[in-house]
């Protein structure tokens, strides 16, 4: 199980490389996006205009920070892995969109899987609840748009140096940590209960 | 009537400490649970969830992002006198959001319009529990985080599908964990409210997982039993901590009881993250207080 230090934005060659079990830290851009970024970035592709940051090999994570306003800007106080399952139904949108790293909790599903295979893409699992360790990786915060839809909601850019530490659980060759153990839990029940 | 002698800003410092720490029981689970658990990448994983919380309680910051959705159970006896907590407890944490401790997550149902401080209608959720012949009053109140709220489970159990020896309704229990993987933040508390009519059953099990303490053994035999067993099968599930794998799934389950119709056996299954933020004090009519699950730092 390999360390790796990865400046985004990354290509497939990079993402190819991990495999299940890694570690990763991230320095570059990282954008938060939960589900109602996600319903944003869908109007702005269904009209075919363009998106407001360069998500090209970029990364995303699934979280909603809490943020202070200062007289010089936002001042990271904490920031976490939301439930990424709510974001399965973008997973098309968002291959499309030549994302390379996604960090949340808990793991995507099947068409995130087949995008994953297609698009070359991983999934990073970040500790949950662990929010003041992650917010010390966060240097500064650029930029933010869609606040009107709430702290949590709005996409959050986040200049970000050694961030993580991240666990790959969603590799590009269509394995699935959460399925594993899932099917490995399946298997213990009937054991157990019959 | 019994004054309490309770003020504002003794409600804004619980409302406060709650943010920032989590509930003793459930911290010394998890510092067993990282001692005895055996995959080295679960072991690591809930070390730092350990240090996280001792960083949040020095640093003075919230321990999650989430802030989860907060309740408040107020069991109270005879000529009780609330005073102001029915106001001062959404004022503290509105003004807890103000301050960096709460992020403004809370919206409209439909609209997701966000009201930018924790306020809304319904919130907190107020439990009033009249206990007769209480002298003290019991305040309990828990922020439960949301992304384990996508796990839960309520069903409507029969005769027939609760199984012998309840083997349905275990089996049930387990399949819901396993198909919650990591999505409810493991290691997870679980609530399970067993009987009534189905808003009963989701009533006590949340109920059971915010109130009890996470070491404490029921005291019907029956139930501390059944509690004790699902323990023990769901850790053997091999989830982990994350939901990537490990012995340490969940830190406790906590069972709430009622009767129900002899048609029905209403239950729900009601999943905790391991970020167990919650207070308790026992207010006395002599002004002393007893906390319970002192938060811990």
């Amino acid at each position: 199980m390999a360390a790796h230090s990865l400046t985004v934005p990354v290509d497939d060659r990079q993402v190819e490389q991990l495999q299940i079990g890694d570690t990763v830290y991230l320095t570059g851009m990282v954008y938060t996006a939960r589900d109602m970024a996600h319903l944003e970035i869908r109007k702005l592709v269904d009209k075919g205009e363009p998106l407001p940051v360069d998500l090209k090999g970029g990364a995303i994570f699934h979280a909603g920070p809490v943020m202070r306003k200062t007289a010089d800007g936002w001042e990271m106080v904490v920031i976490g892995p939301t439930t990424s399952i709510r974001m399965e139904p973008h997973a098309r949108m968002v291959g499309e969109l030549n994302v390379k790293l996604i960090i949340g909790k808990g793991g995507l599903a099947k068409d995130s899987l087949a995008a994953f295979a297609k698009h070359k893409q991983v999934y990073l699992q970040a500790a949950p609840g662990c929010a003041v360790q992650l917010a010390a990786g966060v240097r500064k915060v650029p930029d933010v748009y869609w606040l009107e839809n709430g702290m949590p909601e709005a996409m959050w850019a986040l200049a970000v140096e050694k961030f993580g530490p991240f666990i790959v659980t969603m590799d590009t060759k269509g394995n699935s940590r959460y399925d594993e153990l899932k099917a490995a839990a399946a298997e213990k029940i009937k054991a157990i209960y019959g | 009537m019994e004054n309490f002698r309770i003020t504002y800003d003794e409600i804004l410092s619980l409302v406060h400490n709650m943010c920032t720490g989590i509930s003793a029981d459930a911290l010394a689970v998890m510092r067993q649970a990282a001692q005895a658990e055996s995959n080295p990448a679960g072991k690591a994983m809930l070390e730092a969830m350990i240090d996280n919380v001792r960083q949040a309680g020095q640093l003075d910051k919230p321990v999650c992002q989430s802030p989860g959705f907060p309740t408040v159970y107020v069991r109270f006896g005879d000529g009780a006198d609330l005073g102001g907590i029915t106001k001062w407890l959404p004022q503290a944490v509105v003004e807890c959001t103000k301050r960096g401790y709460i992020r403004p997550s809370i919206v409209h149902p439909l609209t997701r319009q966000n009201s930018g401080d924790s306020s809304g209608i319904g919130v907190p959720n107020f439990e009033y529990q009249y206990r007769p012949g209480q002298q003290y009053l019991e305040v309990i109140m828990s922020a439960k985080g949301c992304g384990a709220e996508l796990a839960n489970l309520s069903i409507i159990m029969t005769p027939a599908t609760l199984g012998s020896n309840y083997v349905g309704l275990k089996k049930t229990v387990l399949e819901t964990v396993a198909k919650g993987g990591g999505i409810p933040c493991p290691p997870i508390g679980i609530g399970i409210g067993i009987g009534g009519q189905m808003d009963v059953s989701a009533k006590l099990s949340r109920e059971a997982i915010s109130t009890r303490d996470w070491r404490d053994q029921h005291s019907d035999p029956l139930i501390a039993g059944l509690e004790k067993e699902l323990l023990a099968n769901i850790n053997a599930l091999g989830l982990g901590p994350a939901g990537i794998g490990g012995d340490t799934t969940c830190l406790a389950v906590k069972i709430g009881l009622a009767s129900t119709h002899t048609a029905i056996c209403p239950v729900t299954i009601n999943f905790h993250c391991w970020v167990a933020r919650r207070f308790g004090v026992r207010f006395y009519p002599d002004g002393s207080r007893e906390y319970l699950f002192r938060e811990g730092k």
